[in-house]
């Protein structure tokens, strides 16, 4: 029995293996050696030299930090506001149709794209938000130039786009949840907002768990937002992980210290998952 | 990513695909053409597109093709390198940034010059253009096109250009205060390659420069650097510079002045068309020099140039080395200088009389030129600047204060430095 | 099961439906209803799908609202009030258990959102599950019920809203044929020991005639007839009622004065001359009894006989004259 099982999984274990543990083994590898300019692009045998820097690297752990914070601050709006459209999109009211179609269009535009519309939206002083500002005889706001604002517009930009992704997966969720159980519910005495929370909320856990996944995975390797928005600056205040990685290997041509950089945010996002994993999720506990 | 071995084993297949090619098919190779691939930025393979035409032209067996690159500089270096560390690039020549240099010929990727070009394949050019072409005695690169940082001032708000720093922070506060300019200098601050340009202007402007004999970015370490640094949050803090100058590349930078919005900018020699087209407020009412520089000091000017580098993968190098020749030669030169506007780097072109007269900027180029100086060359360029960026850009946000933000980037720089040693020696 | 302390008064309807009317769509779903339920009194809304029926529940249940008529729940006018407020229970097609909730938090979770408690709530569901024979399953999730059991969490819950009147949609049809016959009188005999009464949807005429008080016939959103299963079948109001009624269906034979004769299958009887003479189409033999179809000169008919009748050749059936229905051609009324 547990033969079969393991033979019909073999093909599924293999492609695993193919697209996740090899690369990995590479950068395990990659990471006890230096390979970068100054050797030739050779590989040399270092040691742990690469950890060490990288367990001393400031840089690293700063990155690391604001990566952190991008991810939850995003992916936390992300999940109160995709819930918020998801519930009124449920809704039947005129038009709903149209609406749940444009609203994917953030989705459908590429990041790149997206976020070079940001770069201007954010600009100073030629933006719109800082054209309106102005227009109200305010101060215009160095969005892209203060490493206080800025972080701030790469969450908004991330939101902007992901909301979307996050509305439709909970929509599927909300549509999997009987019409009956509200009217039951209503029955018994429960307001609309009682049943949110007793209803509502416990059944998507499923759906909330995968969106977080995802998500978390997705916005803790953000890369081509930040790239185009910011570019990291000022100040690196919004450089993320896979940011300096890539600055690592393609500007720097540091191979090793890039594969070190890499294996690093996979662990950190592996304990991160591993948090995740032990939340409660799905049907209540039985006691 | 074991680049060694996966490129000895491309080598390995292509050259035994290019033996079995030869075998079955010899004749057919020795009629054909021969097509050198050039990759470009996008803005020169544009300026060069009616010349390689023309060459395509001439019946003499060979064919250039260009890869029209991305604008950004960066962006085009990034796709270099991708199609480099695939194994054997596609391309034949690649346009390259002086700052490029020394990274890829310490990649392996380049081919020296040398050997083709001779000894004197530099002696033609004006002195400022040689810089950052020979490394560790060999020649990589033959540059096409200098660029340099200069200093563009309002000829209508003023006799003449300030010299000094204080002088700009004054002169700056006069024009604003009397409400004819709502800025006084625009610049580039954004944390990118720009923002290490302007700081080498500045800091040599206090006495200092990037690097010193002790090595690459230890001139960091010195107060002049702080004192470089400082001034520039001082251009912000003071509301001379926008707050917003921390995210201000070269097209910002240049719009905002086109738009009369300020009494100084610094930019390159290509600015100058900008401002003097259609559109333009200030089109007619602008001049440039060098950069301020304290009383008794040399005003610097930060080199920048485009030049081609033959790829240590081409097939067909002699091919390669001809369309360089052609393609950097006084011909082609003086099309770019008359049709684009672009700086020359051969000598006897800010000579001659017809492009003086077109362009009239080009002898006080060729005096900025002479003031150029080179950011650092080491393979660990990229890294050195990068760390550089990111102390400025911290510095001028308000982030950090000068001194300790220069202290460690010096600090870096000496980490970094040490480690590639200790890298190259194992 | 009703509140120790509320009197009701026999006499009085409990629930009063009042030219209830509901539109969707510009076409009238429930025209017109007018309805009188005793407390107590069990009332099957019996009628094909479609009718309507389910419709009513919803009305009553303050799930949707009519767009003309009243709804008088113990001489209080609930047309309008939040469900809710309307302190009724609703026992669903589906169920409608919580999917996430285990028995006895499925029970709670009503009087838990009403403020009901603790001990409370612990006290009403011990007894409610023990009366229904759930204590067993009290740590279950829905998902691990069989279809009565959860029909059973679902009437348990509905007793605990102590509602002033229960509705049931359709409860039985998700259960097999054999379970539903089990479980009929045991439903009578929870929902009608106390004094609300209880509405219960039904298309299956056996079930409504075996748990209702009274049925009410509903096509195109209209009562056809409302009785006692007695008077359904005895004296039905029109051609539909009287082909809904009896299984197998009532024969309907077109007189030539535009009228059209009903006689049950079972009121037909083997004669020797005087009958009429048919031929036997189709015969079905169920033991106790018999299922023949034949056709006759008047057309095709039903007959139900004991299942020792021989069935020969020559046959004829009659029927005695009490038992014929006569409707009118064109409206379908009886005349």
């Amino acid at each position: 029995m547990r033969l079969r099982a393991l033979l019909l999984m073999a093909p599924a274990l293999l492609l695993l293996l193919a697209v996740f543990a090899w690369p990995m083994l590479e950068y395990a590898w990659l990471s006890l050696h230096a390979q970068s300019v100054f050797t030739g692009l050779e590989p040399v045998p270092v040691g742990l030299a690469n950890w060490q820097r990288l367990l001393g690297d400031g840089r690293f752990w700063q990155d690391a930090g604001q990566t952190l914070r991008f991810a939850g601050v995003s992916v936390g709006l992300e999940l109160v506001l995709g819930l918020g459209i998801a519930l009124l999109l449920h809704q039947n009211w005129r038009g709903r149709g149209v609406v749940r179609s444009l609203s994917l269009l953030p989705w459908a535009l590429p990041n790149t794209v997206m976020a070079l519309g940001w770069r201007w939206i954010f600009d100073d002083p030629n933006g719109p938000i800082n054209a309106l500002l102005g227009g109200l005889g305010l101060a215009t706001l160095p969005f892209l130039a203060s490493p206080q604002l800025a972080w701030i517009a790469t969450v908004v930009a991330d939101v902007w786009k992901t909301t979307p992704f996050v509305a439709l997966l909970l929509l599927a969720g909300l549509q999997m949840i009987p019409a009956d159980l509200y009217d039951a519910f209503a029955l018994e005495g429960g307001t609309p907002w009682q049943a949110l929370r007793r209803i509502t909320l416990p059944l998507l856990r499923p759906y909330i768990f995968i969106v977080l996944l995802f998500r978390l995975a997705q916005a803790l390797g953000v890369f081509d937002l930040i790239a185009v928005l910011t570019g990291g600056g000022p100040a690196s205040s919004t450089e993320s992980l896979a940011v300096y990685a890539y600055l690592n290997a393609m500007r720097f041509l540091d191979f090793g210290y890039s594969a070190t950089v890499m294996l690093g945010m996979f662990l950190l996002l592996l304990a991160g998952s591993a948090l995740l994993l032990l939340l409660p999720r799905g049907q209540e506990v039985r006691s | 990513m074991t680049l060694g071995r996966r490129r000895s084993l491309w080598a390995l297949a292509l050259g035994l695909a290019l033996a079995a090619a030869l075998l079955l098919w010899p004749l057919a190779w020795a009629r054909r053409p021969v097509t050198v691939r050039v990759l470009m930025p996008a803005p020169f393979a544009d300026a060069t597109a009616a010349m390689v035409a023309d060459f395509n032209r001439s019946p003499r067996g060979v064919r250039i093709e260009v890869t029209r690159g991305p604008f950004e500089t960066e962006a085009v270096s990034d796709l270099a390198i991708s199609s480099l560390l695939l194994g054997d690039s596609p391309y034949d020549l690649l346009l390259m940034d002086v700052t490029w240099t020394a990274k890829y010929a310490a990649a392996g990727w380049l081919q020296p010059l040398d050997p083709w070009l001779g000894p004197e394949a530099l002696a033609p050019l004006v002195p400022g253009a040689r810089a950052g072409n020979r490394i560790d005695g060999q020649l990589w690169r033959l540059p096409l096109l200098a660029d340099v940082g200069l200093l563009y001032w309002r000829t209508d708000l003023m006799e003449a250009p300030p010299r000094t720093p204080d002088e700009l922070v004054t002169r700056s506060r006069q024009l604003q205060g009397q409400g004819r300019v709502p800025w006084g200098y625009l610049w580039q601050g954004r944390q990118y390659e720009g923002l290490s340009c302007v700081f080498l202007e500045v800091v040599h402007g206090f006495g200092g420069g990037w690097s010193t004999d002790e090595g690459e970015g230890m001139g960091l370490a010195r107060p002049a650097a702080a004192a470089a640094a400082g001034w520039l949050r001082l251009l912000v803090s003071e509301g001379i510079t926008p707050e917003a100058v921390a995210n201000y590349a070269e097209p910002q930078s240049l719009q905002s002045f086109r738009r009369g919005e300020a009494a100084f900018l610094r930019s390159w020699p290509y600015a100058w068309q900008e401002l003097q087209g259609e559109g333009s407020a200030v089109a007619g009412k602008v001049g440039i020099t060098t950069m301020v520089a304290e009383p008794g000091l040399p005003h610097a000017a930060t080199l920048g140039s485009w030049g081609f580098s033959l790829l240590a993968g081409s097939a067909h190098p002699e091919e390669a080395i001809t369309v360089l020749r052609t393609l950097t030669g006084a011909d082609s030169q003086r099309q770019l200088v008359r049709d684009w506007g672009y700086t020359p780097t051969l000598a006897a072109l800010f000579e001659d009389p017809d492009l003086v007269k077109l362009r009239p900027q080009l002898p006080l180029l060729r005096q900025a030129l002479n003031a150029a100086v080179v950011r650092p060359l080491s393979p660990g360029y990229a890294q050195l600047s990068d760390i550089l960026q990111r102390e400025l850009s911290a510095v001028i946000t308000g982030g950090e204060s000068a001194g300790p933000a220069m202290e460690e980037a010096a600090r870096a720089s000496r980490q970094l430095l040490q480690a590639s040693g200790r890298e190259a020696a194992a | 099961m009703t509140d120790p302390g509320m009197t009701t008064t026999t006499s009085a309807p409990s629930l009063r439906l009042d030219n209830l009317t509901r539109r969707i769509g510009g076409r009238a779903i429930i025209d017109g209803v007018d309805l009188a339920v005793a407390p107590g009194e069990c009332l099957a809304l019996l009628g094909p799908s479609g009718c309507g029926k389910s419709s009513v529940l919803r009305l009553i249940a303050g799930l949707d609202t009519p767009d003309a008529g009243r709804i008088l729940l113990e001489g209080d006018d609930i047309t309008r009030k939040p469900p809710q407020r309307r302190q009724v229970a609703l026992v669903f097609q589906s169920y409608a258990l919580y999917p996430h909730l285990n028995v006895s938090r499925n029970l709670s979770l009503g009087m838990e959102i009403r403020g009901v408690p603790a001990q409370e709530r612990e006290r009403e569901v011990t007894s409610v599950l023990a009366m229904l024979q759930l204590t067993e399953l009290a740590q279950r999730l829905p998902a691990e019920l069989s279809g009565g059991q959860r029909q059973r969490v679902a009437l348990a819950r509905a007793l605990l809203r102590h509602p002033r009147v229960f509705l049931l949609d359709e409860p039985m049809s998700n259960l097999d044929a054999q379970l539903r016959e089990e479980l009929r009188p045991q439903l009578r005999s929870i929902l009608c020991a106390g004094s609300a009464p209880v509405i219960y949807v039904t298309h299956d005429q056996q079930e409504a005639m075996g748990i209702a008080d009274r049925i009410a016939v509903l096509s195109n959103g209209r009562v056809q007839q409302c009785g006692t299963p007695k008077d359904l079948y005895l004296t039905p109001a029109n051609m539909f009622v009287a082909s809904f009624i009896g299984r197998p269906q009532i024969n309907l034979l077109p007189q030539e004065d535009g009228t059209v004769l009903g006689i049950r299958p079972e009121h037909l009887v083997a004669t020797d001359d005087s009958g009429i003479p048919v031929r036997v189409l189709n015969r079905e033999w169920h033991g106790a009894s018999q299922q023949l179809l034949v056709s006759s000169p008047q057309g095709d008919l039903r007959w139900t006989c004991d299942g020792a009748q021989p069935i020969g050749e020559g046959l004829r059936l009659g029927w005695d004259r009490r038992h014929e229905h006569h409707f009118l051609k064109t409206t379908g009324a009886r005349c």
